[in-house]
């Protein structure tokens, strides 16, 4: 390169705070994604609740959250929120809150695609059966609707760790706020932001392939 | 500050501030728009070329386009711009302004999905029309661009459109290198007001009513390209 002497020493000194780092954004998307699965259920099924008081508002929610950027929800829980309601979140905690809000409003569309896109005949061929509708719902509905999800959960959860990255814009000592401070310290932008790019970018190889294999294991014979 | 009103848990609510601030925010929102608007035909253009390497009877070219989708569908926009503004800057010597290290790193990664949905687009185009034009006597260029493409970006435009509104949404990370952009307007007026929520909130509107707004315009557009089919 033009009068640059790429020095990878920095780098190569902080390998363990790279990984703890990395550690750190893993961390936070798990949990994130778990609880986003959750709540994303829970708002499907006020969406297909058949009652318009349940499932406008549920409506309205997938469409506020969807249109607002990660980054402003973030400032917005982590600067905004805990002023009004008083509390002091750590960086960490609305890391979590921001990214399980925003990745509910994608698993929520997820889910609802995934249970009306189960074939009808089965949950009428159980109630036929003598299934309550809530033992329809929970042994016959949802674990089919459960695969056919699986393909567009695995690109929420690439999503949300791709979000996780943006973390230390708030101040969490992630991956990236390590290529930061290397940055800071040694005066060398290149070397350690190329290694948080590959750092991702194995993170989201790993993860993929580990979607493909359950998606295989899960697959109908 | 006037009209002031007592919120949850003692905390007194400034919404007085926001007619003040519209003058930035509206500046703020001009700048989003041609970051994102730049960012968006770069993108459209990088992105077929991708696809039609993607596409290409070479070898080496379709696994490059592969290769080259790949690695940016992995990548974070916020990895992406710090690479490009504070990375590659200083590695190949130049100095780029937060605005050009925003459109680059935005148009690369967005050319990545753009080629997957050009492809899958190009895909769904009926092989019979390729058959009829060349048994026009139309040339593989002609084709192409006179038959295959127009019918490809008619199915295309629903996807495209969610990706400008992803683009208008992620150009809020460019505000991390300093651009003057909504979020980056609204970092700066939230360290000279000290309202946070009441500031963020007001930004978290402004994107969502840009979105809504892409959204309804798609919606005539996609009604207007089916006209024929009724």
């Amino acid at each position: 390169m033009i009068g640059y002497n790429a020095n990878w020493n920095p780098v190569f000194q902080h390998w363990h705070e790279f990984l703890l780092g990395a550690w750190l954004d893993v961390w936070v998307t798990l949990i994130s994604f778990v609880l986003a699965c959750l709540l994303g259920v829970a708002v499907a099924l006020l969406r297909l609740s058949g009652l318009r008081l349940l499932a406008w508002p549920a409506f309205a929610y997938v469409q506020l959250v969807r249109g607002v950027p990660l980054l402003v929800f973030l400032y917005w829980v982590y600067f905004g929120l805990a002023i009004v309601a008083g509390l002091a979140f750590s960086g960490v905690e609305a890391a979590i809150v921001a990214l399980t809000l925003t990745g509910s409003a994608y698993t929520a569309e997820i889910f609802r695609a995934a249970v009306s896109s189960v074939d009808r005949g089965h949950p009428e061929a159980a109630t036929a059966l003598g299934f309550t509708r809530r033992a329809t719902f929970v042994h016959v509905v949802f674990p089919q609707a459960l695969r056919i999800a699986l393909p567009p959960l695995g690109n929420t959860l690439v999503g949300l760790l791709k979000g996780a990255t943006l973390i230390s814009a708030i101040g969490v000592s992630d991956m990236v706020f390590q290529a930061q401070q290397i940055n800071l310290s040694y005066f060398t932008p290149f070397e350690p932001f190329t290694a948080v790019a590959v750092l991702l970018v194995a993170l989201v190889a790993v993860v993929s392939l580990l979607l493909t294999g359950l998606e295989r294991a899960l697959r109908l014979p | 500050m006037s009209a002031l009103a007592p919120g949850l848990l003692g905390y007194t609510f400034r919404w007085s501030i926001v007619p003040e601030v519209m003058g930035e925010l509206a500046h703020g929102v001009r700048i989003t728009l041609e970051l994102s608007g730049l960012s968006v035909v770069f993108a459209l253009a990088l992105g077929l070329l991708v696809a039609l390497a993607r596409g290409s009877r070479l070898a080496p070219l379709r696994i490059a386009a592969y290769v080259y989708i790949q690695l940016f569908r992995a990548l974070s926009l916020y990895i992406y711009v710090l690479w490009i503004y504070f990375g590659i800057a200083a590695a190949v010597g130049v100095n780029l302004s937060p605005l050009e290290a925003g459109v680059i790193a935005l148009t690369f990664l967005n050319s990545a999905y753009m080629a997957e949905i050009y492809r899958s687009a190009l895909g769904a185009v009926d092989r019979g029309q390729h058959e009829a034009a060349f048994s026009l006597g139309f040339s593989r260029p002609r084709a192409f661009a006179t038959v295959i493409l127009p019918q490809a970006i008619r199915v295309a435009v629903p996807s495209l459109v969610n990706q400008f509104v992803d683009i208008v949404k992620d150009s809020s990370i460019v505000a991390i290198v300093g651009t003057s952009d909504l979020m980056g307007v609204t970092t700066q007026l939230v360290g000279y007001y000290r309202a946070p929520f009441e500031l963020y909130t007001v930004l978290a509107g402004f994107y969502l009513s840009i979105v809504l707004l892409i959204s309804a315009a798609a919606a005539v557009l996609e009604r207007r390209l089916q006209r024929h089919l009724r």
